[in-house]
């Protein structure tokens, strides 16, 4: 029902912008693009396709997202939550 | 060495796949058409989404979700599906069951094609231009659609033309010059076969406190531009001098002031640097004294001369600004724009700078172009979130030494300079305190600022912020965490044409780099670089040294004041760098450099 909520009222696409304006400014990003230019080189442009790169840097992708960005994230969508409950 | 062939730039444009292939010829471009209409281009960032109806929260067909992370539209008839590997692929099931004829796919988050039966990205000129003309109209002056290359093409600097290129052609001198060369010179003594240093390392004896100097003239007495301009006898100091004397109407030499009192009138650093260079490179091995060139420099620096250690960098601007001011007050040429017409100094070291500042509200880019002599980078501590990952690959282990094209920008936590370069052009938000006053919206907004290098240099010299002044909170401090560099560097992707196509993601893009961006376009080995001398700097903020490490004949040498000795690289790669000096490839000579005299 959060997850709808969320979707329906734009707060999810706020949140995605949001999320994605961190991880830029982090070096998260630039992080992700060295390791697919690595995975790409390592087997040839040829042999690579686009979701075998999402499964190559999804763990690693996950498992690196800093901490601060976790929790500032994690706050807006509590303090959604309280709103939206009022 | 063949003349050299003019290099296309040649985009490694991708095939379509036979789907994609199958379905242009069927359908022509009419699809992609009707896909304009649903182009959304969110400021800021720009990014292009697919939508029927602005609103329009997209779910896939076969299970409702619309929380998936790839939602895809088909482009034969509009149905949604999800795509998750390795979980179900609705859109895959969708290209099978209505098979043949549905397998492109628009991915409604990025616009970006994909084809449901080969699993992969695929591109299309057309709905590619499509995009990027969506995505340009909303960041020009009245949201109206231009041209392409007048979208990008703003306020370029006046005299950026194109240079035209010459043709290398070898030479040997004829009978007539081996006549004048052999009455107007002598040779050098062939050094002895003991020592094989090669030509023109010499110690610089400190003269108190001075190794902030002798490094930086360690490393410009082996800049390849600036050694060869001296060398070849560009600036002579003899018939400097005379005209010197000549133009303050005394011959003979009164102190340092002319009729006019102007204390600068004998001082010229171009000479002091010559008589070096001279010095340096006569074969003579005894250490050297740059007597007269800190003298000269204190003219020129006065409130950086005293006997107090001084910072490198500080005195590396202040030589090149030293060198141009004494020329342009010959000749009378500003630094405008980065040309590096005026002077010697700014003809090596001298780029150009695009900074780009973009509204968050409505999207209007704002450009502007300024010239540099060097670019001073943050080593902030934390880079990423690199200090989570445990890197498992190999090139964890050999961090150190590894060769530098496999290194992923940021292994093991640790920072390096192409990092720090990713960082000077990332796109930086402008804090609610510094808001830019925006042509389109005409109030001040919040905005997004990208750094790119418009113009690449002959000799690029990094600089690292490791010295901190703090005038609010009364203190420095120096920042020592350790910074990888490469011995070759590709400046490619911070080329200003590398962040404007960065800007529209995936596409094939209609201008490929031509006019606008006429140096990268020319010859893309302009971008490659090789380092030649590493500034490093060992202590504290207040007691500490400097030390150059320089590159000849693939040897590194270390330069400690009046003490050369030849190091392994790897004493290099493990040293503080402070200012990194890199020269573009072609002028940097590997294998020959045997600079034997006759």
């Amino acid at each position: 029902m959060l997850g709808y909520w969320l979707i329906e009222s734009g707060e999810k696409e706020r949140l995605m912008e949001l999320l994605r304006e961190r991880l830029i400014e982090c070096g998260w990003r630039d992080e992700m693009k060295a390791l697919c230019r690595s995975f790409t080189k390592k087997k040839g442009r040829e042999n690579v396709t686009v979701d075998d790169l999402v499964q190559v840097i999804t763990p690693k992708g996950r498992a690196s997202v800093p901490d601060s960005v976790k929790a500032e994230l994690l706050q807006r969508i509590r303090s959604f939550l309280a709103s939206a409950a009022l | 060495m063949s003349p050299t062939t003019k290099i296309t730039h040649a985009q490694n444009l991708p095939q379509p796949c036979p789907h994609l292939a199958e379905f242009r010829s069927r359908n022509g471009s009419k699809p992609f058409q009707v896909l304009q209409d649903c182009l959304r281009v969110k400021p800021p960032g720009g990014r292009a989404s697919i939508r029927r109806e602005p609103d329009e929260v997209p779910r896939c067909g076969a299970c409702g979700e619309s929380s998936r992370p790839r939602l895809y539209a088909c482009v034969a008839c509009a149905a949604v599906s999800c795509h998750a590997p390795p979980g179900p692929s609705h859109a895959a099931a969708h290209a099978d069951s209505m098979s043949p004829g549905h397998e492109i796919a628009v991915d409604v988050d990025r616009a970006e094609l994909f084809c449901c039966a080969c699993r992969d990205q695929v591109y299309d000129r057309d709905f590619d231009a499509a995009v990027v003309l969506a995505q340009t109209t909303a960041s020009t002056l009245g949201g109206k659609s231009s041209s392409l290359s007048s979208a990008i093409h703003c306020q370029q600097p006046e005299n950026l033309r194109k240079r035209r290129r010459v043709d290398y052609r070898p030479w040997t001198p004829d009978l007539r010059e081996r006549v004048l060369m052999g009455s107007c010179s002598s040779p050098l003594e062939s050094s002895n076969s003991a020592s094989d240093l090669p030509w023109g390392l010499r110690g610089l004896n400190n003269l108190g406190n001075t190794c902030f100097m002798n490094s930086v003239l360690q490393a410009l007495l082996h800049t390849p531009p600036l050694r060869n301009y001296f060398l070849s006898d560009r600036h002579n100091r003899y018939f400097c001098q005379k005209r010197n004397g000549a133009s303050s109407g005394t011959r003979k030499n009164v102190g340092n002031t002319d009729a006019n009192g102007n204390k600068n009138a004998r001082t010229c650093l171009a000479c002091d640097m010559d008589a070096m260079f001279s010095a340096v490179f006569s074969g003579d091995r005894t250490p050297y004294s740059p007597a007269k060139f800190l003298y000269s420099w204190w003219q020129h620096a006065a409130n950086l001369a005293s006997y107090e250690q001084q910072d490198a960098h500080e005195f590396f601007i202040s030589m090149l600004d030293g060198i141009h001011e004494k020329v342009e007050k010959d000749r009378r040429k500003p630094h405008s724009q980065g040309n590096g017409d005026c002077c010697i100094a700014h003809r090596v070291f001298s780029g150009i700078l695009r900074s780009d500042v973009m509204c968050m509200a409505c999207g209007f880019t704002s450009t502007t172009y300024d010239p540099c002599v060097d670019i001073s980078l943050d080593l902030e501590p934390n880079q990423g979130g690199s200090t989570k990952v445990a890197s498992t690959t190999k090139s964890s282990h050999s961090c150190i030494g590894e060769t530098d094209s496999m290194n992923p920008r940021q292994s093991c936590g640790i920072s390096t300079l192409m990092g720090c370069l990713d960082r000077f052009t990332r796109p930086e938000r402008l804090g609610s305190d510094q808001k830019f006053f925006c042509q389109q919206c005409q109030m001040r907004q919040e905005s997004l600022k990208q750094m790119s290098i418009r113009k690449l240099p002959l000799v690029s010299c990094f600089h690292i912020k490791r010295f901190e002044h703090s005038s609010v909170r009364k203190m420095s401090r120096k920042v020592d965490r350790y910074l990888q560099f490469p011995v070759s560097l590709d400046m490619a992707p911070y080329l200003s044409s590398s962040i404007i196509r960065s800007r529209f993601g995936n596409r094939i893009l209609p201008f490929d780099g031509d006019g606008d961006e006429p140096d990268t376009s020319s010859n893309d080995l302009s971008s490659e670089f090789e380092l030649f001398a590493v500034v490093t700097h060992a202590g504290k903020l207040d007691a500490g040294h400097y030390v150059t490490y320089l590159r000849l004949c693939n040897q590194w040498y270390k330069c400690d004041d009046a003490w050369i000795t030849q190091v392994s690289e790897n004493i290099v790669r493990a040293a503080q760098g402070y200012m990194m000096f890199y020269v573009q490839k072609m002028l940097y000579y590997k294998a020959s450099e045997n600079q034997v005299a006759g």
